[in-house]
């Protein structure tokens, strides 16, 4: 009898562990499918490209406060990425003293028309930012509270990764900006804070360092 | 012999560890009881909440202070949320005074404690472009008494109009200039923008 009972209840108890954990989606925020990484485990690849702010038009356009348009320059290297529940647009200002980022998402105040919904600024102090410019603003499409940050990659790092429980979501590091993350993970948007995971990798997937990036909205 | 040499040993390494621990810790005095819910909310009472705010300190990421007049930890590095000193950051002080909700989406009137520990959601960057209902763009030339002047990284309210041509502005500037009322051209600084809190009720 002890048997019968026992059997379900780890049944049971497997279930729970499972749904504590975010299973690996098969696709990304627009819907391709999301690439893995095998150097890494559970990883999913994020997509980036290197773009022209002329050939982003209104998508970036529509993100930047019209004050600091003339302070980016015309034809600006703009980072785009991809990830499973967030999307972001990375550039510096004209002489790299600064970094902008649009996040996109849904804005719970309904007055920002997708696909942004939090924009920011961080200054940087020798090519570094001197604060990961936390933004608790946006919510997912299942109107769950989304968090971005900034990541500085370390010398070597080609990779990002952030812990998202099931999965590892890597970002490339690419146009020598730090690299914009998002989380859905112990976001505290209460106290406006956020932690993270992170991880970063060199180009073939090995491990350079983790840490806990603990951020608050600031400034 | 021996023994006074440990004890002494022991005193001062339990001294050096106090010493760091008490540091950084105004945090303990602050709270994280829940807002007051208002129905009036005058530019009068918020000049006087960011006044008594004055010369309590800055913290980045902040917005915990007590009314003794004095900054429990100046000169914190800049820029460090860890540090969890006294004072609020800009856009702290601007969204405790304008008696905002942690809901971006709420346009209601919350009243917060000095010693409430809260920042709330948004940056600098964000009350410039008006995000969250409670906050809209105004235009710099109308901007009055309790509006402020925000740009990507710094906020300020406008304590007064100045006869010189520029603001008097009630801010939470920096860990070396504190919270105080300075002068200041953010109106005619085209990084600035004006932005307002919907709501006033006199």
């Amino acid at each position: 009898m002890d048997r019968l009972i026992g059997a379900p209840l780890a049944l049971l108890m497997l279930v729970a562990a499972a749904c504590d954990r975010d299973a690996r989606p098969a696709r990304l925020l627009d819907g391709r499918p999301a690439a893995h990484f095998r150097r890494v485990d559970d990883s999913i690849l994020t997509t980036a490209r290197i773009l022209r702010r002329p050939g982003l038009g209104r998508r970036l356009e529509s993100c930047l406060f019209r004050g600091d348009r003339p302070r980016v320059a015309p034809d600006a290297l703009v980072v785009e990425r991809v990830g499973v529940v967030g999307e972001s647009l990375t550039f510096a200002n004209r002489g790299h003293t600064g970094v902008y980022a649009c996040d996109g998402g849904i804005d719970p105040a309904g007055e920002r028309a997708p696909p942004w919904c939090g924009a920011v600024f961080g200054e940087l102090v020798d090519g570094r930012l001197l604060d990961p410019r936390l933004d608790v603003i946006c919510r997912t499409t299942r109107r769950m509270p989304l968090a971005y940050v900034f990541v500085d990659p370390v010398p070597g790092a080609h990779w990002v990764g952030v812990d998202q429980g099931g999965y590892v979501e890597l970002y490339e590091v690419l146009g020598a900006v730090p690299v914009r993350v998002a989380s859905t993970r112990h976001v505290d948007t209460a106290n406006a804070r956020a932690s993270f995971t992170v991880a970063q990798y060199d180009v073939a997937g090995r491990l350079l360092t983790r840490q806990e990036l603990e951020a608050a909205v600031a400034g | 012999m021996r023994r006074f040499v440990v004890l002494l040993g022991m005193a001062a390494a339990l001294s050096a560890a106090t010493g760091a621990q008490a540091y950084h810790r105004f945090w303990a005095h602050c709270n994280y009881d829940p807002s007051t819910f208002m129905t009036t909310m005058t530019r009068d009472a918020a000049q006087d909440y960011a006044n008594a705010a004055r010369y309590e300190g800055y913290q980045w990421g902040g917005g915990c202070w007590n009314y003794d007049d004095v900054d429990a930890y100046p000169y914190d590095p800049p820029a460090d949320a860890g540090m969890h000193g006294e004072g609020g950051d800009c856009s702290g002080l601007t969204f405790k005074t304008w008696r905002e909700s942690t809901d971006t989406w709420r346009d209601g009137r919350w009243y917060w404690r000095a010693l409430r520990n809260v920042h709330g959601p948004y940056d600098a960057a964000a009350f410039r472009d008006g995000v969250g209902a409670p906050n809209h763009v105004v235009a710099k030339s109308t901007a009055g008494v309790m509006d402020a002047f925000a740009s990507g990284t710094h906020i300020g309210m406008v304590f007064m109009r100045s006869p010189y041509g520029g603001d008097q502005i009630v801010e939470a500037k920096c860990e070396a200039c504190g919270t105080n009322i300075f002068y200041r051209t953010y109106r005619s600084d085209s990084s600035y923008g004006g932005v307002g809190r919907w709501g006033w009720t006199g």
